[in-house]
Parts: structure tokens; sequence; C-alpha cells
């Protein structure tokens, strides 16, 4: 049943990316960005009804899988953007955001929805929920980052090299995008933080011990210190190309190691089975 | 009955005329209205509108006969004569829309153009020269122009240096508040570019020049503050927004000069605008990341990309105009549905009147004041109550645009040997626009 409203919501989601697109093809069509961010709002929320019900259906397991975590992500995504273009009214940043959204859901609406169960006893508390839920509207506020830097880097080329074509004319400055892009990558940094200090928590109580050289806690570490550092790099002067080069690279080093952790077997105790107390964590 | 009229066209413009010739016929204020005055005084002229621009002179008139507007030219300067151009009905409709959607502007596409004719047009109604016939297509005009602009995209794009100039700095810092512009140099272009600069609203403007006197002059007219020459490497660690544009025939910023402020701006991006020919700015500082480095050449070629842009744009316009016209000319038409109706209505009273004297002629006697009263009232209701569908069924058509309809009422009726329909058929398509039934329409108070 989740999957069948999620994919209403992808259908959904295609159309505000077709609404958004059209808008950034023919910027006169201000009616095409209004109907984008309408059938995102629908969109997303279909999508909520999707993660309820299949929580209803699948008792909640789900979201340690990638497949959960990437609909739960990408979910978390469209309303981050919403409430952006709430705020700044960035429509033509609509156009980079709903393909990616898009992208990523498509694999998992047609993939299996994992081995669905109630999580564990221990799992089922207060913490993790913050933990799933701040790390994953990180990694969002991360990937919205990454969309604008992008968006800075393609229109930084045009500017710079003198050749002023459809970007040109359609996205918004690139100071606009610059400071975005800071901002972004403060919240999502604010927003990661929560997630380790949630996480730390559970660990502690689950696995007795905040620290057990997992991979995931290492990498966790690794993007937070990464991202961390962005923060900091900014108060020195940091920003433009060089600036929109390392949120690029972080937001790939984020997406690659989640990728990479959920595929391999066994290489992280986050996958599902939080069973072992040591290195022992199965295939999901 | 008036007689026919219709609208007359003479003018010129920047394709016609030199300017010493316009400028020998243009009017403003005071003058513009007694002229406006004055051509509604001519005989035969009922409306007359005046566009009065530094690219063009155009009298419209609504009027029998064109030597009304002719007039007004050989009048003030004998010498216009050989550059008029003279337009009558659906071609003095189409160069009227042409205008104001700005197809015939030096600057195709540029803005200020609806504003003046709406102003000729506020000027001639004040003066009471403009009436239904001119307001209906002044208006008309109007939308014309502004559907011109929200569906094509005739008016995007930078079409002088100085607006390059402005579009490259909002793209790459947005608005210039706290932010500097520094110019470099003393020249016009410079100038002009700074106070093209300033819709951005930037904080300061900084001034500096080799020569004191001349920077200190310009620094008082663009509202900046004068900066000695000697500072300049400084100011470029200081200002966001470089505009050179010097005598010198060598580079004055160099890669070096650059690469040293942008270590003294913490890498904060700049932007340079070498105006100069020879060039001020040594190419090699685009190279710099954060730096955004721009030269004559640059600019001509933003204005030449969108001068294009804006030919190709023109193409849709001149469509609208064209469908715009035509409505126009259609719901000119449809108008004819209203005299044929207030004749049909006469030409129903007259018989109803006629027979009710006739009947009251015989039987009057036999009646008191009340069945006098009573046969004149059933006559009358006999008539609304026939003519009750042809008169809403005729009014629907007048204003759908539908002008089949009162035609073959004309036919069916007999009332067709009337003005308003004889000269319609005889006008063709281009007095259909412009000019038909004006008389009656007139007359009727519509």
């Amino acid at each position: 049943m989740s999957v069948i409203i999620l994919r209403v919501a992808a259908a959904m989601y295609a159309a505000a990316a077709t609404s958004y697109i059209v808008y950034f093809a023919r910027p006169r069509l201000a009616r095409a960005a209004t109907a984008g961010y309408w059938l995102l709002a629908a969109a997303f929320a279909i999508h909520a009804a999707a993660i309820g019900v299949g929580c209803a259906e699948f008792g909640g397991r789900e979201f340690f899988s990638l497949r959960g975590g990437l609909v739960l992500m990408v979910w978390l995504l469209a309303g981050a953007y919403l409430v952006l273009q709430r705020r700044y009214h960035l429509p033509t940043v609509g156009a980079f955001i709903t393909p990616l959204i898009l992208m990523v859901l498509l694999p998992a609406m047609f993939g299996d929805p994992g081995h669905p169960g109630v999580p564990p006893e221990t799992l089922r508390q207060k913490s993790v929920t913050i933990h799933i839920l701040t790390a994953g509207l990180g990694v969002a506020l991360f990937g919205l980052a990454f969309a604008v830097a992008l968006m800075y880097l393609l229109q930084e080329r045009e500017v710079k090299g003198k050749r002023f074509g459809a970007l040109f004319s359609r996205l918004p400055s690139l100071d606009a995008l610059d400071k975005l892009n800071q901002r972004l990558v403060r919240a999502g940094f604010v927003s990661y933080t929560v997630a380790l200090v949630a996480g730390t928590i559970t660990a502690t109580a689950i696995w007795k011990s905040p620290w057990s050289w997992d991979p995931q806690q290492i990498i966790s570490v690794g993007v937070w210190i990464l991202y961390g550092a962005m923060v900091q790099l900014r108060h020195t002067g940091w920003h433009g190309r060089r600036y929109a080069l390392l949120t690029l690279v972080g937001f790939v080093v984020v997406l690659g190691s989640m990728v990479t952790l959920r595929t391999v077997p066994g290489v992280t105790r986050h996958a599902g089975d939080y069973a072992g107390s040591a290195h022992t964590g199965g295939a999901q | 009955m008036n007689g026919d009229r219709r609208l007359f066209l003479v003018g010129l413009s920047h394709k016609s005329a030199p300017i010493d010739v316009r400028e020998r016929v243009a009017l403003t204020g005071d003058a513009l209205k007694a002229a406006l005055c004055e051509l509604k005084a001519m005989e035969g002229v009922s409306e007359a509108l005046v566009v009065s621009t530094c690219n063009r002179v155009e009298v419209f008139v609504h009027s029998e006969r064109p030597d009304a507007a002719r007039r007004f030219f050989t009048e003030r300067s004998p010498a216009a004569g050989d550059h008029l151009y003279a337009k009558d009905g659906v071609e003095a409709v189409r160069h009227l829309f042409r205008v104001a959607a700005s197809l015939d502007s030096m600057v195709v596409g540029e803005q200020q153009i609806l504003g003046q004719v709406k102003e000729a047009y506020g000027l001639a109604s004040a003066a009471s020269a403009a009436g239904s016939y001119l307001s209906r297509l002044c208006n008309r005009a109007f939308a014309t122009a502004k559907r011109v602009r929200t569906e094509t995209e005739i008016g995007r794009g930078a079409t002088s240096m100085s607006q390059v100039a402005v579009e490259l700095v909002e793209k790459i810092f947005g608005r210039l508040e706290g932010r500097a512009i520094l110019l470099v140099g003393a020249g016009k272009m410079g100038a002009l570019s700074a106070k093209a600069l300033a819709v951005l609203g930037a904080d300061r403007i900084l001034v500096t020049n080799r020569s004191p006197e001349r920077g200190l002059a310009l620094a008082a007219q663009v509202n900046g503050s004068y900066r000695g020459w000697e500072e300049l490497q400084r100011l470029l660690g200081e200002a966001d927004v470089v505009i050179v544009s010097t005598g010198a025939p060598t580079y004055v910023v160099t890669r070096e000069s650059v690469q040293a402020a942008m270590k003294a701006r913490r890498r904060r991006s700049i932007c340079l605008i070498d105006l100069a020919v020879p060039r001020n700015v040594d190419p090699a500082c685009a190279e710099l990341s954060d730096v955004y480095a721009y030269d004559v050449d640059d600019m001509e070629r933003v204005v030449a990309t969108s001068k294009q842009a804006r030919q190709e744009e023109a193409i849709r316009a001149e469509a609208i105009v064209e469908a715009e016209v035509m409505a126009f000319a259609k719901e000119r038409e449809a108008r004819a549905a209203l005299p044929v109706l207030a004749q049909l209505r006469r030409h129903a009273e007259r018989i109803a009147r006629a027979e009710a004297e006739r009947t009251l002629a015989q039987v009057g006697g036999k009646l008191d004041d009340k069945g006098r009263k009573s046969v004149e009232a059933m006559a009358q209701a006999i008539v609304n109550k026939l003519l009750h569908g042809p008169t809403s069924r005729l009014k629907e058509a007048a204003s759908s645009g539908d002008s089949a309809l009162p035609g073959a009422a004309a036919e069916l009726f007999g009332i067709e040997n009337e003005p308003a329909g004889g000269e319609r058929r005889e006008g063709g398509a281009e007095g259909a626009a412009a000019a038909p039934g004006a008389g009656p329409v007139r007359s009727q108070g519509t």
C-alpha cells in the first residue's frame, strides 16, 4: 500500500519537476513556478502519508535500510526546499532540486522494501528517532547545498568566461548563491551535530560504548569534521568557487558512504541488524 | 448626418528625417496643447492626437480629409514636406500599434515609447482633442504594447555598454548595498556607467584620476569622493566594482596589482570593467580566481547579441500587432450593428405611430382619453415585443464582434440604403477598420 502511495507521490514530484523545468525554459511563465511549488507541496504531503503508512505496514524497520533512508531523506529534502522557496523565493532552484528528488526516489520505488518488521525493543526510543530524522535532515540540507553549489559553478563559468547563455538570465546572482550555500551548509551542520549527539546517546545505551570503530561512526565523524571545517573556513574568507567545489566534494562523500555502507553486507551495524554487541552485524 | 471619417496619419521619424528637421517640428507642453486645439478646429477634423518625442513627430487625425495633418507640418517647417510619410485606415492603426509596442523605435523594444504615447494621449484627452474613436484606438494600442511586452522577450537584454555593465555587476553581486564602486580615470563612458550603476544602490563611489582637477570634477558629477592617484593599489583592495577608462596607452591595472589586491581583500570577488581603448586592464587578470574582468569587446558582444535577440523577438511581436489590428478592425465593423438597430427601431416606431394615428382618426371620436391612450400603448407594445429578440441579438453581435448579422438585418428590414451599410461595402477591408459607419455611430452617441 505504501509503495502505491509513494508512486503517486513520485508522479506528483514528476509533475512538479516538469513545471519547474518549464519555468526555467520560459521564465515569463510565472504560473509554472507557482504550479511547481504547489505540486511539490502536494507531493510532500502524499510522500508523508506514504512514510506514515509504510511505518504501519513494515513496522518502521525500513528506515534502517538504504531504500528507507533515501525515501526519508528526499522527503526531508523536498520539505527543506519548500521552506527555502517560501523564504528566499528561488523558483529556478526548483528546476535543479525536483529532478534530483525524482532520481533518488525512482530506484526506491521499484526496489524491495527490505525486511519488514518491527525494530528490536532496544531501538524503540526517542534518541533513535531524533538521530534518524536529524541525520536525514542534515544530509538533505547538504544535498540542497550541493545543488546550489552546482548552480554557482555553472553560472560562474558563464560569467567569468563571458558566455552569457541560458543560465545567465535565469539564476540568482553569484553572491546570492554563495550566501545561500553557506547558510545551507551551516544549517546542515547543526542538524548533523544533533544527529551525532543522539547517535552517541543511543550507542552508549545499546552497545554500552559511545565509540566502537564502526565504519559508519568513523565516516560520520569524518563528514562532521569536513562540514565543520567548511563552516569555519567561511570565517577565514573562503567563498565562491573554492567553497562551492568543497560543497560538491562534501556531498559526494556523504552520498557515497551512505550507499557503500548500506550495500556492502556486514560492514556496519547501522544496516539494520543491531542485535550483536560487537562487530558481528550480519547482512540486512 | 456627419460625413464619413477615417484615421489619417502624417508624420516623420528618425527613419525618415534628420534631427534638424525633427527638432523644428517637435512640440511639448503648452505648444502641443495649442497645436491640438488648432488641429481640432480644422474643418472636417473630429479628433486629433500628436505624438512628439525626440525621435518622431506624428499627427493622427480622425477626419474626412487627410490634409489637416499634413498642414500641421508644412506650416511649421516647409522643409519637413520632403520627409513626411502618410498612412490611413488600417495602415495608420497598425503604425500606431507598432510605435506603442516599440517595434518602430531606434532601439527595438525600448521601454520609454509606450509612456510617451500614453502621455500624448493624456494631453489629447485633456485638450478634448481625443474623443471616443481615439480613446478606443489608443487603449487598444496600449493593450497591444502590454501583450508584446509580456508575451515576447523583446525588452530583454542590455542594448548599451552601461546597461551591460549593470547586468554584469548585478549577476555577480546582486545589489550593491554595502559595496563600493571605483572609477579610475575621468573618461566619459566611465562616468556614464557609474551613473547607470547607481540603480544597484552602491554605498560609495570612489574616483581617482592622474590629474586631481578632472578627478575632483568627476567626483562631484557622480556624487563620489576623490582619492589621490597614488592610492590606487589600496583602492583596489577596497572597491568591489572597478571601472577603468583612462587615456593611458598601457595597463593601469596589472595582474600583479590585482593579485596583491585580492590578498588584501581576503579574496572577496572583484569586477573589473575596462572601457578604455587601448586597454587599461591587463587581460591576464581574468585568469585569477574570483576576478571578473571585461573589456570593451566583451561588452560590445553582449550588446550585439541582445540586439540580435530583440530582432528575432520582433517577428513574434509583429504577429501580435497584426492580430490586434485585425481585432480592432473587426470590432469597429461590428459597431455598425448599433446604427442598424437604431434605424430598425425608428423605422418600426414610425409605422406604429402612423397606424395608431390612422386608427384613432377613424374611431377616435368614440373613445375617451383613456381609450386613445390604450390604442397608442398597444401599438408601442407590439413594436417592443416584436423587436425584443432582434434587439438583444444585434447587441450581442455588436459586443462579440460579429459583423454579418447587422448587414443581414439591414437587408431583411429594408433599411440598407442608409449610409452605414453602403459605405462599409464600398470601403473594403481598409475602410472597415478605420471608418465604417463612423458618422452614424457618433450620431447615436454610442
